[in-house]
């Protein structure tokens, strides 16, 4: 390693220095010894993020107008700004996706108290009232109130608003 | 409460208050949860961070699960202190270096939740042993109780919304802490990884680091977090931990096998240098403890002394011998109190026989 690298991730020099091989195709990624710790260089998923990263160009041309990020940010530190970064950087971010994550929509919960997936939230009130049995057999009437409360606010939120 | 509170509870991991298992040391479920309308913690400006640490102490700390809990914020514990924290997994490397960074855990350090991490939230659940269900269930009645309260960024396309591409969607890293010294010892723990690698899982050590595994220790977990409902990716990790675990012990079989007496003569001649060594490694230790635990999985030692092994790997991390010492102490003092403290737990130990497994 003669000439000198910087880090995929911060732009600091690197030191830690990847290869990885995949369909036996071999690539090379360089870390600075935080990145390397903190992020696992043997993990494929930066691997594969900082590759997409230093593909790019390195002009500014997209700035997200809730916290003021741009894609020469991004590139940079391989994070995000703030969750409305999300919706400006959307397009760009369709490939990175694609490419890390194999998939680009989400299928999965939803935070309590909008729209989740029916058959989950059955699943979860069948696994409450388990519970809820346990915890009045065990006379713990707090925990049973609770357990109460909760498998009415999920059933409410089934039936049809 | 004090990180040295941390230490001297029971708890499940070091106390045997859970079941403890041959092979599967623990299992994680970790979930990334960021507040809606304020930058991540990596670009907030530090008015923003601490708004942040506030409102997620505030919710935290009203949650049931966190009552009589410890509440810490980095910037005022010590850099043992911290370190012990890193150690014990309950708070990450990046955290402890983080200013505003804090962790809330309960009072049987089953559940903690970071806060000014590389997200806002990271809600994290270890139980000793193979337990995804309990602990995802945990995780949920987690989530469920902050949702309301803090209002997480969430798109209907992209699920929950993180700093980091690789943890959108679900936010879900589900993990289990695997001792692994037979497919080491016989040389298919590559071939192990590669697998693992190529079905979207990830392989790493004992506390995240790269390749060489202290005490054949290895941490695996889903690599993927969008486009898979939390369900899939518990169930796909599950089946490649069962097979990963029957893997282990058909090596294991093998080995016992093969090498005859030579099996248990290696085991016997670690527990011989763990009782007598004046001097000992954190690396050598571990080496020669995941020796001892293989041992009392395979009937070569009671198997009851399995949580003697589990909290001497614990306590022999360099934080914690300095901790539980009491005063910081340079490498070599720290070899010799670790081989001190390694040599009177296992003073009772009997002898090594041959595997009944």
């Amino acid at each position: 390693m003669g000439e000198s690298r910087q880090c995929a991730i911060c732009g600091q020099p690197a030191t830690v220095h990847v290869s990885h091989i995949a369909q036996g195709k071999m690539t090379q990624v360089h870390y600075c010894e935080a990145c390397s710790q903190g992020k696992g260089a043997t993990d494929p998923a930066v691997f594969k993020l900082a590759d997409v990263l230093s593909a790019q160009s390195a002009s500014p041309s997209l700035l997200c107008p809730s916290c003021g990020f741009s894609d020469v940010d991004f590139r940079k530190r391989g994070r995000l700004g703030c969750p409305v970064c999300w919706e400006v950087f959307g397009d760009a971010l369709g490939g990175l996706l694609a490419k890390v994550q194999h998939e680009t929509v989400h299928h999965g919960r939803s935070p309590a108290g909008s729209a989740a997936d029916p058959a989950v939230l059955r699943a979860r009130i069948e696994s409450l009232r388990r519970e809820l049995d346990a915890a009045a057999r065990a006379e713990d009437f707090m925990a049973a109130a609770r357990l109460r409360d909760e498998i009415g606010r999920l059933e409410s939120s089934l039936k049809p608003s | 409460m004090s990180v040295r509170d941390i230490l001297s509870a029971e708890n499940e991991l070091t106390h045997m208050l859970g079941a403890q298992q041959a092979v599967v040391l623990s299992t994680r479920v970790r979930l990334a949860r960021n507040l809606a309308g304020l930058p991540f913690p990596g670009w907030a400006k530090p008015a923003q961070r601490e708004e942040v640490a506030t409102r997620c102490l505030q919710a935290l700390t009203a949650l049931p699960r966190f009552r009589r809990g410890h509440v810490f914020r980095m910037q005022e514990l010590s850099d043992l202190d911290r370190a012990v924290l890193v150690e014990r997994h309950l708070v990450s490397k990046e955290l402890a270096g983080a200013k505003t960074g804090a962790a809330v855990i309960s009072r049987d350090q089953t559940c903690s939740v970071m806060v000014n991490e590389e997200d806002h939230l990271r809600i994290q659940v270890v139980k000793a042993g193979w337990h995804l269900r309990s602990a995802w269930q945990l995780a949920e009645q987690l989530d469920d109780g902050l949702a309301p309260r803090l209002g997480f960024a969430f798109s209907d396309r992209l699920g929950y919304l993180t700093a980091c591409p690789t943890n959108v969607g679900t936010g879900l890293r589900a993990s289990a802490m695997l001792h692994l010294p037979a497919l080491c010892l016989s040389g298919h723990m590559d071939k192990v990884t590669r697998g693992l690698g190529q079905d979207g899982l990830a392989v790493r050590g004992w506390l995240g680091e790269s390749t060489e595994a202290a005490g054949n220790v290895f941490q695996i977990s889903n690599q993927q977090t969008l486009g898979h409902s939390e369900e899939d990716i518990m169930k796909h990790l599950s089946a490649w931990i069962k097979s990963v675990v029957e893997q282990e012990w058909n090596a294991r079989r093998r080995l016992v096998a093969d090498e005859g007496e030579k099996f248990a003569d290696r085991l016997a001649r670690s527990l011989g240098v763990l009782r007598h060594a004046r001097l000992l490694t954190s690396a050598e230790s571990m080496n020669m403890l995941s020796h001892l635990r293989l041992a009392c999985d395979m009937g070569c030692l009671p198997e009851e002394r399995r949580s003697v092994v589990d909290r001497l790997m614990i306590e022999g991390q360099p934080a914690h011998v300095q901790a539980l010492t009491g005063a910081e102490l340079d490498s070599d003092a720290r070899d010799a109190r670790r081989a001190a403290a390694v040599r009177e737990a296992l003073g009772e130990f009997p002898e090594v026989g041959p595997p009944t497994e």
